[in-house]
């Protein structure tokens, strides 16, 4: 018990887990993020697999009664309501020659008028036109074989459609942001005790008495660390927990993706947030050793923030495939995780190696900030 | 003993440090006397090895705090210049926390914790988050965590400003009752009753350097004036005109 970093960092406990801001903070990033991305799914999966009608302007129906009913019955009816406001009528016009044309075998007209560029209204364009589609081709069907002919001969392949892409990429861009929500909560997590414990402590004026105990700079600055990494480690396995809990009560079979992750995954999970959750406080400390108030460190520490969201969003979007990627801090552990998530199969040397690497980092960055609180220009503003 | 040698600093253009040199012996109250920037802050914070001086060292019973500033740390108590407490923990964790980082942990803790607590008379608020105590409590407890590993030496920054004439009282009977026990005690003041009442030495610092010396009598004889208050402005003064 009488280790310094021990002994500060069972004080900075304590304190923290006194401080309401500091335990409301850790937990409402992990209980509050995983629901409200549950019901921007649960829209967007809505939304997806939509099966209500498309209602729009049908003008000429009394033409076409046979294609009005066909278009019915796969729920495109005739708009009742006023189209609201923003939003692009689509108005489906039926030739008044449509008996005439149909009877003499000629083309008959029919104009869909729409934004096409609207991609709200997309589904709802493409479904009027399937459906009108196949109504020709049964009409086609229907002549060929009046005519002696096997409706085949004009049909000479077969391209079977398997609509994957769609699917496939919105399942990414919902795995993509699990992940990268499940990474940031160690950052979000320890957020508050690493301002409490740094600039805090120097708002409070209790830094400089501190660091004038028989203590090393960076025994004190390792304690503190350690103290805001349990938060943030608090933080990472509440969401690592609750994330497929709620993610139960999404309908993701609708969109064609499972989530599960059995118990041994998520201890892998935990473990891979250990050492980044050293690493999010070393880099919270650094900042807000140097600010001089509690509001200082916020500010410098929401700029912060931005840095592992960019990292990983940068990865995602640029389609990085580099295999540093795998060993470095950060980017290491997200490619790790994507394996596990998409159930690859996974790389344990890059695994240990990035983990490693992390744990070096956090350790120079504490190192260095010891250095820094030795420094009188850092402490009294010199 | 606490001794200062020579000390210089330098902050960009001011110095604050210009050659500065005493000792405060055991067994007696010290006083560094002193007009606002006059350089005592900066002189206490070389002792506790927070500063680096440009030249000249600060010894704790023989230890350069420049060079073993940890070693040095061990054997001072400190009453800083500003003390925050911290709001969400007892006054009694507080004090063992202090007590912890210097080594004395678990039951020794815990008794070096309750006797501090019972000296400072504060055993009835030592279970109390220190949110909402007030000025003189918060003294108290600033207080027990600099004695509660019995330090050789006491080192007080400004100790009675803004306490109220109890707590004054009780700080200086725990100088007093330190002293009796052959503690060293240093404490930096910008008020003269306090000098005055308490201490044995004086050193009277000016624009960084020892000004005058002595005993509260002896300062009052080489100025030829029957209070210190006088004698103080005319040490200054003096040295002042020396200067320009």
């Amino acid at each position: 018990m009488t280790n310094p970093v021990k002994i500060v960092w069972r004080k900075e406990l304590r304190d923290a887990i006194r401080d309401k801001r500091s335990v409301m903070a850790a937990m409402s990033y992990a209980f509050f993020g995983p629901l409200l991305m549950a019901v921007a799914f649960y829209v967007m999966i809505s939304q997806l697999t939509d099966p209500s009608d498309v209602e729009i302007d049908i003008q000429g129906a009394e033409h076409a009664p046979a294609l009005i009913e066909h278009l019915n019955s796969n729920g495109i009816v005739k708009r009742e309501k006023a189209w609201a406001a923003g939003q692009q009528p689509i108005t489906l016009e039926i030739d008044a020659s449509w008996a005439d044309d149909l009877a003499m075998a000629m083309p008959a007209k029919v104009t869909l008028t729409a934004d096409f560029s609207a991609t709200k209204q997309r589904g709802d364009i493409n479904r009027i036109e399937r459906a009108i589609e196949a109504y020709g081709s049964q009409i086609a069907y229907i002549r060929l074989q009046m005519r002696g002919l096997d409706p085949r001969v004009v049909k000479p392949i077969d391209l079977v459609k398997h609509d994957t892409a769609t699917k496939g990429s919105r399942a990414a861009i919902l795995m993509g942001s699990v992940l990268i929500f499940i990474l940031l909560s160690v950052f979000f997590s320890g957020m508050n005790v690493a301002i409490d414990i740094s600039a805090g402590e120097r708002e409070r004026n209790s830094l400089e008495l501190l660091l004038s105990q028989p203590l090393n700079a960076h025994q004190l600055v390792l304690g503190k660390a350690l103290a805001a990494s349990c938060f943030a480690i608090f933080g990472g396995v509440l969401s690592v927990v609750l994330i497929p809990i709620i993610f139960r009560f999404l309908p993701l079979h609708n969109i064609g993706i499972s989530l599960s992750l059995d118990w041994t995954m998520m201890v892998l999970i935990v473990l891979m947030l250990v050492p980044l959750a050293l690493f999010a406080t070393s880099l919270q400390l650094f900042v807000s050793f140097r600010a001089k108030s509690f509001k200082e460190a916020q500010t410098y520490i929401s700029f912060l923030l931005m840095l592992p969201m960019l990292a990983v969003f940068g990865v995602e979007f640029a389609r990085l495939k580099n295999p540093v990627l795998y060993y470095l801090p950060l980017t290491g552990q997200h490619q790790a995780l994507l394996d596990i998530i998409k159930g690859e199969s996974l790389h344990w040397l890059p695994m240990g190696i990035s983990a490693l690497a992390t744990l070096l980092v956090s350790w120079l960055l504490i190192r260095f900030i010891g250095r820094m609180l030795a420094s009188e220009k850092v402490v009294f503003g010199l | 003993m606490i001794e200062v040698k020579d000390l210089r600093k330098q902050f960009g253009k001011v110095t604050a440090l210009d050659g500065l040199s005493f000792s405060a012996p055991e067994g007696q109250i010290t006083g560094l006397l002193g007009p606002n920037g006059a350089g005592k802050t900066t002189c206490l914070r070389t002792i506790y090895g927070l500063l680096k001086p440009d030249s000249g060292q600060a010894f704790i019973d023989g230890i350069d705090a420049g060079q073993q500033p940890l070693e040095a740390r061990r054997n001072i108590g400190i009453f800083p210049d500003k003390f925050g407490l911290y709001e969400r923990l007892t006054a009694r964790e507080q004090v063992a926390y202090f007590a912890a980082l210097h080594g004395l942990a678990g039951e020794a803790g815990d008794q070096a914790t309750e006797a501090a607590l019972q000296r400072l008379d504060m055993l009835e608020i030592a279970d109390r988050r220190a949110t909402g105590f007030s000025q003189g409590q918060r003294m108290k407890v600033a207080l027990a965590q600099a004695i509660v590993h019995s330090p050789k030496h006491l080192i007080l920054d400004e100790p009675s400003r803004g306490l109220d004439v109890m707590s004054t009282r009780i700080l200086r009977d725990l100088l007093r009752e330190l002293r009796a026990q052959g503690t060293s005690i240093l404490f930096s003041s910008h008020v003269m009753q306090e000098v005055a009442a308490l201490c044995d030495q004086v050193v009277v610092v000016a624009k960084g350097k020892v000004a005058a010396q002595g005993t509260t009598q002896e300062l009052c004889e080489l100025t030829g004036e029957t209070a210190l208050e006088e004698a103080f402005v005319k040490i200054i003064g003096t040295d002042e005109g020396i200067a320009a």
